[in-house]
């Protein structure tokens, strides 16, 4: 069936109006603000080129310190939040997997119910449980004799608290992901590495893996990008503390934003902040398939 | 092709043309009824917000020219910035910055349209409100920092330092988890912050900022540091909230809470801690842990936005503000234990002092209490001292004076930098 070039057009045109409208206006009008000294009440203060690049990067500032120390944080939590979310929901995909199939409906939805649930409650549950003074944690390890800990206001505790609530909060939708790649892989492929010997690591490694590898890459890549985005959790659960130190790098535009009504420094940061993660990602991406 | 180009547009500009809200600027907005409908934004979302509901539905149904729409948001100032007002709620220490950015506009004509003026008020309020070029809010209440007392714990209200270092050292007699009362290191830390300033008669304004770098100061914090660490009058390791949450804990066996016999904190908390407390529960004043009384206190006032200029609906703002500021309507305020400045107000609530009792309590403070010095941006000016030198200071036990001058001094680098950005310097 031959479609007309103004038929193809049409049918086009609602995805070209959307991708205009909400991705490239805000992204090149982002840019132009970038260059700008611009205030959220005063408006455009004038072209300023490159001045709020290297305000923002020159570390003599405190726009400047503020924004190495969110990218610090971010960083931080990136570096450690990222292994856990996808290899414990890996893990816990293998599981759910190998379990029989009535018994696996029941625990893909239990586990994925998680994900359903906002982060405010999220938070607001974790808060409870690891507040420091007469939380359910420490009256846990108090009963086992164990010291109670500072968990909110003192790190490394703080972090581990965020990285506990995120993990409980998100596994879900990784395991969901995971457990489709592996309904899709071949179960011959199984029955001859077993003819062949394999163990459970060696099928893992030359059958599953593998199999998996395009969804595992996008699983990374997406839990590094929403690990970047690290907001919720830290401002509702630690409120960026104690001494700033789980300050995430969208809090600090944030409050550069709102709070100092800075749009031009805090447009900035935002770009910047756009620019590593591109960088991060792609590396990985370029790092994943250049056997390929 | 050209067809396709036009289809673009049509479709582009019926997107563009929902997107607008489609009201004119400047001009009042009216009801389907031909009422004159004004929207009314504050960040009232805790216990108090029913209070002022009650007051907006009472003029609501007092009279039907005019309709109050209330609009109560926890980031109400995030909606202020992003949206159209008719009238809002602004914190004093907020109006300098407001002002500076154009969004509000000298409510004097407002006040006289109402029958109101400065007069009316406690001599307290002027300082909040009044600036060089006129007075940018009308003073709603002060909120000070008040001391609620259990009187299980504390039979007597702590009046000073002493008292206190006394009052632990009998609860820690009693129990090792009893504590006199509670530092936080974090939430309320401005208020403290600022009445160790007031009490020790420390200026911090200076020029178009905040100096916290002065050894007065860094003498006058480590108050905090030696009620932690030195003289155990509160726990250690309180975190966000802290002095009302240990306020509010039952010391219990085999529970690894700590409770305290007095909070330092906040009057919006009354509602909770007197259904806790209910007979056992004090109110009282800051005590004295300075040189000299006094205490540092937030303070809500009614500020109009600079949008507003059609005259009907100053009309309708006057109206409501009339009909708020009569003694037996902004009473309801005073019930939710805030402590009104308007002076008939206060009259009328020193009438039944069991009825507002946290009104009339801190009523008394307003002699002592001094507000936020006016600066451009004065919560971020403060930012540093709250998120990181306060948090030092109770959470590290070897601080010494000069490790807090050190971050004194970047503090004030902050605050200088933060002013420098006011649009008039």
């Amino acid at each position: 069936m031959k479609i007309s070039k103004i038929w193809s057009t049409v049918m086009y045109l609602p995805f070209f109006i959307c991708f205009v409208l909400f991705w490239a206006i805000p992204v090149f009008y982002g840019i132009y603000i970038s260059l700008h000294e611009w205030s959220l009440f005063g408006g455009n203060g004038g072209f300023v080129g490159l001045e709020n690049y290297i305000t923002v990067l020159s570390g003599d500032n405190m726009f400047s310190v503020s924004f190495y120390r969110g990218l610090e944080n971010t960083l931080v939590f990136v570096g450690f939040s990222v292994i856990p979310l996808v290899l414990v929901s890996l893990g816990l995909a293998l599981l759910v997997n190998n379990i029989p199939k009535k018994l696996k409906v029941f625990f893909r939805t239990t586990f994925f119910i998680s994900y359903a649930v906002s982060v405010t409650a999220v938070s607001a549950i974790f808060k409870w449980l690891f507040t420091g003074n007469g939380g359910y944690i420490n009256n846990v390890l108090n009963t086992l004799n164990i010291a109670p800990l500072n968990w909110l206001n003192e790190q490394p505790y703080a972090w581990i608290t965020i990285l506990i609530a995120t993990v409980w909060w998100t596994i879900g939708y990784n395991m969901i992901l995971f457990i489709n790649a592996l309904d899709e892989v071949d179960y011959n492929l199984y029955e001859a590495a077993g003819l062949d010997g394999a163990n459970w690591w060696k099928k893992f490694r030359y059958v599953t893996f593998p199999s998996i590898k395009g969804v595992f890459i996008f699983v990374l890549m997406t839990t590094i990008i929403a690990s970047f985005n690290l907001y919720g959790q830290t401002l509702l659960i630690t409120a960026g503390g104690p001494q700033q130190s789980t300050q995430s790098l969208i809090m600090v535009i944030q409050q550069v934003v709102f709070s100092q009504n800075n749009l031009g420094i805090g447009t900035t940061m935002a770009v910047i902040m756009g620019v590593i993660m591109m960088v991060i990602t792609g590396a990985q991406y370029w790092y994943a398939y250049r056997k390929d | 092709m050209k067809k396709v180009l036009l289809s673009t547009l049509l479709v582009g500009s019926l997107f563009l043309a929902a997107c607008g809200n489609g009201s004119g600027g400047g001009n009042a907005n009216e009801t389907e009824d031909g009422k004159v409908q004004i929207t009314f934004l504050n960040g009232f979302t805790g216990g108090d917000g029913g209070y002022m509901k009650k007051i907006t539905d009472g003029f609501n149904e007092s009279q039907d020219e005019y309709l109050v729409e209330e609009v109560q948001d926890k980031d109400h100032y995030t909606k202020f910035k992003t949206g159209d007002y008719d009238l809002v709620v602004i914190h004093a220490n907020n109006l300098e910055t407001y002002k500076q950015d154009g969004m509000i506009q000298d409510i004097n004509p407002l006040m006289e349209q109402a029958g109101l003026s400065i007069g009316d008020f406690h001599e307290a309020a002027e300082n909040l409100v009044t600036f060089d070029d006129g007075t940018y809010g009308i003073p709603l209440d002060i909120h000070p920092l008040t001391a609620f007392y259990n009187k299980q714990l504390s039979p007597e209200a702590p009046e000073n330092y002493e008292d206190l270092v006394a009052l632990t050292e009998e609860l820690q007699s009693q129990d090792p988890n009893l504590y006199a009362a509670g530092v936080p290191n974090a939430g309320l830390v401005e208020y403290y912050i600022m009445t160790a300033a007031i009490q020790n008669n420390i200026e911090l304004l200076d020029g178009n900022h905040l100096n916290f770098a002065q050894e007065e100061l860094a003498d006058a914090l480590m108050v905090y540091h030696d009620m932690v660490w030195k003289d155990n009058i509160s726990p250690a390791g309180l975190g966000l909230d802290g002095e009302f949450q240990a306020f509010m804990k039952q010391v219990e066996e085999g529970n690894t809470g700590v409770q305290t016999a007095v909070a330092l904190t906040g009057p919006w908390y009354y509602q909770a801690v007197s259904e806790t407390y209910g007979e056992d529960l004090g109110i009282t004043s800051m005590p004295q842990i300075g040189d000299e009384p006094g205490v540092y206190g937030g303070s809500h006032t009614i500020a109009l936005p600079s949008s507003v200029t059609d005259e009907k609906e100053m009309e309708a703002i006057s109206a409501f503000v009339e009909y708020m500021y009569q003694p037996e309507n902004l009473a309801n305020w005073a019930e939710s234990g805030q402590a009104p400045l308007h002076t008939a107000t206060l009259d009328l609530i020193a009438e039944d002092p069991e009825k507002y009792p946290l009104a009339n309590e801190n009523a008394k403070q307003f002699d002592t209490v001094t507000g936020a010095p006016q600066v451009y941006q004065f919560g971020e000016q403060m930012r540093y001292m709250i998120e990181n030198v306060f948090s030092m200071l109770v959470t590290e036990e070897n601080l010494t004076k000069e490790d807090l001058m050190a971050e004194l001094q970047i503090a004030t680098d902050n605050a200088q930098q933060i002013a420098d950005t006011a649009p008039e310097q």
